[in-house]
């Protein structure tokens, strides 16, 4: 049978190296982690911020943190463990901001939500004809799915992480991030109709 | 066996955390069902169609972590080696104000600081009022003797 494999970076002893180089006083090893978890890290964050200067704030804030605290690090996953202090400090960020940085609710002078103007803004003619949209089409709808499915999907499916780092991330169990992803995939199904039709018929 | 369920296992199968018992269970659903197969190619081109993320951060982050690690670390590596002197210090400096602030009662400062802060309607005993009456009488008696200053 054909599995998609997780597109993550498995943790590994490159990891507790540079770490531990780090701490040493090597300033170029945190370069490397950095870089390393650069696009599945910065690729979440920016999902659920408000935008490039807010998402660059917490990537910061992430590697500071993480490095602040790299004495109580056990997880074989880094990756997971930087999802999970993003996480966290998101979930301060919403709950300190309520009304400025819920994706849901209305944003805009017109009306719609941060997640209504991305979804636009993704969906401009020089995506479209990049050949990316139907992608690009899927990303937009599950920016409208609420926080914990949208961050369940993103996890899994940008981030590679298994359902078990992801239950971690979202300090619940296996089958509650297991459910939020099919609720999300149900939602997604249901708005893309016509592209799901797609996938099962030509594929991608 | 359920779609919700059947969906799950694919999911988990699709992570690489489906127990060997129920992939074997799995591997017949599919065998048997189309329905089931369907489902299974149609996460697997989903997962497949996500667009892989391509923002990155600012070109100056790294900069940025390493200053704030830099700058968040230096306040508590100072505080962490001059803490015992601080200690010491501040053990001093209330020793010290025991020392000076603790005077006895009756003395000269204290006797000024209650007149000062006293209610003038306020009656209150003056230890020094019987000496201060005597001076007084005797000032009255001198004054009133046909006493010449220039016998003196």
């Amino acid at each position: 049978m054909k599995t998609a494999e997780p597109k993550k970076e498995r943790m590994d002893l490159d990891d507790a190296t540079y770490l531990a180089a780090y701490k040493d006083g090597d300033t170029a090893a945190l370069g490397e982690l950095v870089e390393k978890y650069r696009r599945p890290l910065f690729g979440f964050i920016i999902k659920f911020s408000e935008g490039r200067e807010d998402a660059d704030e917490i990537f910061q804030e992430v590697w500071v943190r993480a490095i602040k605290n790299m004495n109580r690090y056990r997880q074989k996953n880094l990756l997971s463990w930087l999802f999970r202090i993003a996480h966290n400090l998101m979930i301060d960020r919403i709950r300190r901001n309520r009304k400025t940085v819920s994706f849901d609710t209305p944003a805009f002078a017109d009306g719609a939500s941060v997640s209504d103007r991305l979804a636009t803004e993704r969906l401009s003619p020089d995506a479209e004809t990049d050949g990316r949209e139907l992608g690009l089409r899927i990303a937009a709808a599950a920016d409208n799915l609420p926080v914990e499915q949208r961050e369940v999907f993103w996890l899994r499916m940008q981030a590679g992480l298994s359902f078990k780092e992801i239950a971690k991330v979202q300090t619940c169990s296996v089958n509650t991030a297991l459910a939020r992803m099919q609720y999300a995939l149900s939602k997604l199904r249901n708005e893309l109709s016509a592209d799901y039709q797609d996938l099962r018929e030509a594929g991608v | 066996m359920k779609t919700v369920k059947i969906e799950r296992w694919l999911l988990l199968e699709q992570s690489g955390e489906l127990p060997d018992r129920k992939r074997q269970r799995l591997r017949r659903e599919l065998e048997s069902s189309a329905e089931v197969r369907r489902l299974r190619d149609e996460l697997d081109r989903l997962y497949g169609a996500m667009p892989q993320p391509d923002e990155k951060p600012g070109p100056l982050t790294l900069q940025r972590i390493h200053a704030r690690l830099g700058r968040e670390s230096r306040p508590l590596l100072f505080f962490r080696q001059w803490k015992p002197a601080l200690a010491l210090a501040a053990g001093l400096a209330v020793i010290a104000g025991l020392l000076i602030f603790h005077e006895k009662p009756g003395t000269a400062s204290a006797v000024v600081f209650a007149t000062a802060e006293a209610d003038p309607g306020e009656v209150w005993d003056d230890p020094l009022a019987g000496d201060l009456e005597e001076l007084e009488t005797l000032i009255l008696a001198i004054s009133e003797s046909p006493l010449d200053i220039m016998e003196l």
